[in-house]
């Protein structure tokens, strides 16, 4: 799928490629990703130590895609699909408890708005954004350093009560970065979940730099090479790990 | 830095809960019930939370092996019933299919709409209280040491096992000090084996939570309890602050003159899993 691309701000059709795998070959990828026609791109890291993340993951990605005006009522549709895939009173007790105690989310959305005259980006957790301008990062959202990776991020969760932090903040505006490609020589925008962006920003200053060695990765394969060798390296955290890329 | 290893199915931790049986656990506590009927139910509550903690939609994730040592009378056996009380320490996902029975309880949640609702939940019991004759605290030590020396031994790269040790009184069967000292020296690559000490009363005042010194504490018995006890990993010192106790540096697990939430937050605090390799 190629997004909608103005030929004032870019000549050449972006290609969005996206590439996901799991921590490790044994395990089940809880990482989820979406595109559609329309320039607006999703990803959701789920969070294995809770009842259902993948499905949870899937569900906002699917969402975002579908419409990316995120609020309370969107969050609210969100959950309540979630609810419909499980009998709760039929679940043994132990899943009972899991479910009532929420499966839990990243979500990061993109929307490419006239070919890049505005890049609306939402975050929420610890998934980033990042605009490049070539090999340089011209900006990251929602992180910005490595230091910042927490082991306890804000997520989104399917248990309403755990989604409480979002009635401290405004969602507009701390959720939310709006950026351009405009001015850029050579625009690209990178989204990923957690391991991939500590990476990313503890790599920053190396050469090469990250950004050209992610340029490189143009297949499945390659990537999943990619993250072999970071992992055995040290360099990069195990753990399921997805990239879209907007080159 | 010791306490850094990561809780995972390939490396999971061990809590080991090491309960006080002994004839005064039947006093009754100013809630109007026994205290082995309040650690009972704060043990169930407590292992609930760490099932689920675990539960997946597709099952249970062995990120934890868990014991319950219970000693009274001239006893240290395990505290589980039926297949558990074969061995001591026990897979989560073997502790998860294994209960006693399992209760149903109604509680009111919040819908995150601004109402309250009232659910039907499913309460599994593991432990019933029970009190009878004295206090084989050195004896029931030395059995922790054996249990956590093998486990240890099986899991060389793991965060060490905890042990939450709860009691009311003074050992019968001779000084239990040496035997947590030697606890204490157990350790894997991660670091030495945990070991925290709660003291349950009902008496009220001279309660000590978490101190760092053995100076205020008001007799031989208390003094010695401190001594047992291990320092608060950085962690735990954090949520144990979080939860708005007074943590200093070197405070130690322990709590004398617990009184009911004392005895809660220090289970919680105790067991506070630090899943995040799985993240």
């Amino acid at each position: 799928m190629r997004p909608e691309v103005r030929s004032d701000v870019q000549a050449k059709p972006r290609l969005p490629l996206a590439f996901s795998i799991a921590k490790a070959d044994d395990k089940h990828n809880e990482d989820r990703f979406q595109r559609s026609t329309k320039g607006v791109y999703a990803l959701s890291d789920g969070a294995s130590v809770s009842f259902d993340s993948a499905s949870w993951a899937r569900i906002l990605v699917r969402r975002y895609a579908h419409n990316p005006d995120f609020n309370r009522a969107w969050l609210s549709a969100a959950i309540a699909e979630f609810a419909r895939l499980y009998d709760r009173e039929s679940l043994p007790w132990m899943k009972q408890a899991s479910f009532d105690k929420g499966s839990f989310a990243s979500l990061l959305g993109v929307r490419v708005i006239d070919g890049g005259r505005l890049i609306q980006v939402l975050s929420i957790g610890d998934s980033i954004a990042v605009l490049c301008d070539g090999d340089r990062i011209k900006a990251t959202f929602p992180i910005s350093a490595p230091s910042e990776f927490t082991r306890s991020p804000q997520l989104l969760c399917t248990n309403p009560v755990q989604n409480a932090f979002l009635d401290k903040i405004d969602v507009g505006f701390d959720l939310v970065a709006d950026w351009t490609f405009r001015g850029l020589e050579q625009p690209a925008l990178l989204c990923m979940t957690d391991a991939l962006g500590h990476w990313l920003l503890s790599q920053r200053d190396q050469d090469p730099s990250p950004i050209s060695v992610l340029r490189k990765v143009r297949t499945t394969n390659a990537f999943a090479r990619f993250v072999r060798e970071e992992r055995a390296a040290g360099r990069m955290k195990r753990d399921d790990t997805t990239l879209i890329a907007l080159w | 830095m010791p306490y850094q290893a990561e809780i995972s199915r390939d490396n999971p931790t061990c809590f080991l809960f090491v309960i006080d049986q002994s004839g005064s656990m039947d006093e009754i506590t100013e809630a109007g019930r026994s205290k082995a009927n309040f650690v009972a139910d704060v043990l169930n509550k407590t292992l609930y939370t760490l099932v689920t903690s675990c539960s997946k939609s597709d099952g249970v994730r062995n990120y934890f092996d868990v014991g319950v040592l219970a000693y009274g009378g001239s006893d240290v056996t395990s505290g589980f019933g039926g297949v558990l009380s074969d061995g001591i320490v026990h897979p989560i996902h073997a502790i998860s299919e294994h209960t006693l029975r399992v209760e149903e309880r109604k509680k009111k949640v919040d819908d995150g709409a601004g109402g309250i609702i009232e659910l039907t939940t499913k309460f599994p019991i593991w432990f019933d209280p029970k009190s009878a004759g004295g206090t084989p605290m050195r004896a029931a030590l030395n059995k922790t040491k054996e249990t956590v020396a093998e486990w240890c031994e099986a899991h060389p790269g793991s965060y060490p096992p905890t042990i939450l040790h709860v009691t009311d009184g003074q050992s019968t069967d001779g000084a239990p000090e040496e035997m947590a000292e030697g606890l204490r020296q157990i350790s894997t690559k991660d670091g030495p084996v945990l070991l925290f000490n709660l003291h349950v009363t009902t008496a009220g005042g001279g309660e000590r939570v978490f101190p760092t010194t053995e100076s205020d504490l008001g007799d031989d018995y208390s003094r010695m309890l401190f001594r047992m006890s291990s320092p608060l990993p950085g962690h735990l010192a954090k949520f144990a602050s979080d939860k708005g106790y007074a943590i200093a540096e070197g405070s130690r697990g322990f709590i004398f003159n617990g009184d009911p939430q004392c005895v809660v937050d220090f289970f919680e605090i105790g067991t506070r899993p630090k899943l995040v390799a799985d993240r």
